[in-house]
């Protein structure tokens, strides 16, 4: 399951991802971050402490963002990456696309 | 360096050339010289034979009549008559006349002289023509024939006044009993003659001879106006070159020698010269009667340089032409022999270079095949072994293998022709075949790609016989489709013994013969253990000295060798293959490529230690339920949380792709997902929708920018990422993907802990 919170921080939008974020799970997490695609200029930190698991339904939401934020020219950093995930960035060549804390 | 030398070469050969053609022009015109004196002195001998012959006969004459007359000199009356008989007896005494001193005979006066002329109309003329109007005392002859004592010959003069002829007189001493010279007894010789004979037969026909008296006096000469009118010193005065009058002086001394002069202008003329009238010791055809008597006559035969010279001159001018052009043409000869020399080593170069070229070639075209063999020695289930022999450096022959996705997917081709036109088909066709093969995994499609991308353009028509083979190594379904290629050997063995026959293959057309020709497949499986050898037509049309082909009989003899000994190794087959071929050529030129490929496949059957499956409905929204699934397999075998983690995305991305493609919008369908672990983890994937081969897709490109990523593509790199192998087949109209994870490494990875 899948928990998803976003707030707002000195100016910066900061999204949490709780949970496995699998294929069933990727519509409403679509959904949920559907702010983030609102940014308007804001730059953007996705938390990932609490990011079990990624699919690539996942991957291509994160990718959404940073496509959305590419074009407004604001940033998206994701923070807290489990080594699973790391690798699983690593693998895709995500890792060129975000900076990752 | 070679032109210097060449240089070199052609001054040596004109110099050696010139400086034989130098001694023989001196020693042919030493040897022309020689015979010009010769035949110059021949000349002055025989004519002065034929002058001296008359003169003898002249002094004979006079001399036979000295003794009558000094019997006669009592009687002066009768002396007429002896005179007479003198003139008329010799044809070149025209006159005779005897001188008396003065006052010998009282009565006649102080001048006696009884004459007798011969006119010209035959008649004889007697008369007494001293006296005062001709005194003869006066004469320079008169006081030299008296001092004389013997016999006298004047200097030769014209006589104006009788005979209108040059005459010459000679004179004998009349001696009374006393022993005391009263009177000369002369007789004027006619020298009408001399001309004739001294102008006749040239030495040359520009040469010419002079003869001149004592005195210098030109006697006979070309120039019939000089005679008598010139004196040879007169003559030669205004010649600069000292040796003319040398010449003169020798002449009028009456000695004989040859010298060279030139004449005023400079013109270099060769002088023979010699008395005449002095009787030579060899010549006994004349006896002088009267010794001591010569007119002192000298004679030269005078030639031209230019003349006597002219021939060998015109010989050593035209020799000179000959070698110039001979040089030329020598010159040109070694010219163009340097260059040919030079080209050649050009071409040699070249040569090297294009070899060195070939070399390299050819060892590109090596690496592109193979060669490490066995290929595979961790797998248990496959084993290959290849040989590739061309006919020259590089050649059209080629195999390829290679295990992608559990399946070995393996080829042999022939391009027609030789070399490096063969060679550079080959290349492409190779590289052809592992494009389309990374992404295909059906042979038919794989000739076909390949076969309309070489048919594009294909100018000269250069086709390749090809078999494409894809084993599922899992199932030993063999897949295989052929363009036109040699059927492959199959040796099976069904537990007991081991078969060996052709495959059967449909032989569809060569590749790169006709774009978009649809390639027929053909399938065998493959139980237990099976060996498949593969060949060129080098192996079967090897041919040893006399043209024989080696020929499928023997090929197939040698391979029944292999069966009746059970060993059907591939490195076994190939070895056994390759001494066959070898032995029957016994060492005949090899004449064409000569490729062998021999696939040995055993299916491994494993000891399954678990087997689990789950059945979901085409709805990403269970896909909660395969994550739980995969846990508990997971769990089951013994695998770390973060490995888990892994293997749950490859399926659930192979699970996605399924449930989102399989089968058509809206459609119902099931997924069956099975778990069997052996010594290795398997999820085996099944659907029944249509078709997909989700191996033939293509990996993302993982180094594109954020604008440039497409949203696909990820799944499968994540299932080749994690999963060990990925294997596709369509097994009774059904997909069957099988995800394998290698438990081995498992087991490994914990015992390091």
């Amino acid at each position: 399951m899948m928990k998803t919170t976003i707030r707002e921080d000195d100016g910066k939008l900061i999204a949490t991802l709780e949970g496995s974020l699998d294929t069933a799970a990727a519509e409403q997490t679509s959904t949920d971050l559907k702010p983030l695609r609102e940014s308007e200029g804001r730059d953007i930190v996705i938390d990932c402490h609490e990011l079990e698991y990624i699919s690539s339904s996942g991957l291509r939401i994160l990718l959404g963002i940073r496509k959305h934020a590419a074009a407004v020219s604001s940033t998206v950093t994701l923070t807290g990456v489990s080594d699973v995930i790391r690798d699983v960035l690593m693998t895709t060549g995500f890792h060129n696309l975000f900076s990752i804390e | 360096m070679k032109s210097r030398s060449s240089i070199i070469l052609i001054v040596v050969a004109a110099v050696l050339v010139e400086l034989t053609s130098a001694s023989m022009y001196w020693f042919a015109s030493r040897g022309i010289r020689q015979e010009v004196q010769h035949r110059a002195e021949a000349e002055l001998q025989v004519k002065d034979l034929e002058i001296q012959k008359v003169l003898n006969s002249v002094e004979t004459a006079v001399n036979n009549s000295v003794w009558p007359i000094e019997h006669s000199l009592g009687e002066p009356d009768s002396l007429m008559a002896i005179l007479h008989r003198l003139t008329a007896r010799n044809s070149t005494i025209v006159g005779a006349g005897l001188l008396f001193t003065p006052h010998y005979y009282p009565q006649k006066g102080r001048w006696f002289e009884p004459y007798v002329l011969e006119q010209p109309d035959g008649t004889f003329k007697e008369s007494q023509i001293g006296g005062p109007e001709h005194d003869y005392f006066q004469k320079s002859w008169w006081k030299e024939g008296m001092a004389a004592h013997q016999g006298y010959w004047s200097e030769p003069y014209f006589d104006d006044s009788g005979a209108k002829m040059m005459l010459c007189s000679f004179f004998m001493p009349i001696r009374d009993v006393k022993g005391a010279t009263v009177a000369l007894l002369g007789a004027d010789v006619s020298l009408d003659w001399l001309s004739d004979v001294i102008n006749a037969n040239h030495v040359y026909p520009s040469s010419y001879n002079v003869m001149i008296s004592r005195s210098g006096q030109l006697m006979a000469c070309p120039i019939e106006s000089l005679v008598l009118r010139k004196n040879i010193q007169e003559m030669t005065a205004r010649i600069e070159d000292t040796t003319a009058r040398f010449v003169n002086k020798e002449m009028m001394a009456g000695r004989s020698g040859k010298a060279d002069v030139k004449n005023e202008k400079g013109e270099k003329y060769y002088i023979f010269y010699a008395p005449v009238g002095v009787t030579t010791e060899d010549s006994h055809l004349v006896s002088s009667t009267f010794e001591g008597s010569t007119p002192g006559w000298s004679m030269a035969v005078v030639c031209s340089d230019k003349e006597i010279y002219y021939g060998l001159r015109h010989l050593a001018f035209n020799l000179m032409l000959l070698m110039i052009v001979g040089l030329a043409l020598m010159g040109y000869i070694i010219w163009r022999a340097v260059r040919n020399a030079r080209q050649l080593q050009l071409t040699q170069s070249e040569n090297v270079a294009m070899e060195k070229e070939l070399h390299i070639a050819s060892a590109i075209q090596k690496a592109l095949l193979p060669k490490s063999f066995p290929p595979f020695p961790d797998r248990q289930d496959v084993d290959i072994s290849a040989m590739q022999t061309p006919a020259r450096e590089v050649g059209g022959d080629l195999y390829d293998f290679y295990i992608r996705d559990e399946k070995l997917i393996f080829c042999i081709g022939d391009v027609a022709g030789k070399g490096i036109p063969a060679a550079l088909v080959m290349a492409v066709t190779r590289t052809l075949f592992r494009n389309v093969s990374a992404h295909e995994s059906q042979p038919h499609r794989i000739l076909s790609a390949i076969n309309n991308t070489l048919s594009e353009d294909n100018p000269d028509d250069i086709f390749v016989t090809f078999f494409v083979g894809v084993l599922d190594l899992p199932t030993g379904r063999l897949r295989y489709a052929n363009a036109g290629h040699e059927s492959p050997v199959l040796f099976t063995n069904d537990g007991t013994r081991t078969v060996c026959q052709p495959l059967s293959v449909d032989s569809n057309l060569p590749l790169g013969t006709m774009p978009g020709w649809t390639f027929t497949q053909q399938e065998v499986c493959l139980h237990g253990e099976a060996t498949v050898f593969l060949y060129t037509d080098g192996v079967t049309e090897a041919m040893d000295y006399d043209k024989a082909l080696f020929g499928k009989e023997r090929m197939y003899k040698a391979l029944r060798c292999c069966e009746q000994r059970g060993s059907v190794d591939p490195k076994t087959v190939i070895d056994v293959m390759r001494a066959a071929v070898a032995e029957f050529v016994s060492g005949a030129e090899q004449n064409d490529d000569m490729t062998m490929l021999s696939v040995r496949y055993s299916r491994q059957e494993k000891k399954v230690s678990m087997r689990r499956s789950i059945t979901l409905p085409n709805d990403v929204q269970t896909v909660p339920q395969l994550n739980d699934f995969v846990r508990d397999v997971c769990q089951i075998v013994g695998l770390a949380e973060g490995r888990r983690m892994q293997l749950n995305l490859a399926v659930e991305e192979a699970v996605v792709n399924v449930m989102d493609y399989a089968y058509p919008e809206g459609t119902k369908g099931d997924v069956v997902v099975e778990a069997v672990a052996d010594d290795c983890l398997k999820f085996i994937i099944t659907d029944t929708g249509a078709p997909f081969d989700p191996t033939a897709q293509p990996d993302a490109d993982t180094t594109l920018s954020v604008e440039e990523r497409p949203i696909g593509g990820l799944g499968i790199l994540l299932m080749r990422q994690y999963m060990d192998s990925i294997n596709y087949e369509r097994v009774d109209d059904k997909n069957v993907l099988t995800l394998s994870y290698s438990l081995e490494k498992v087991i490994t990875e914990k015992r390091a802990i």
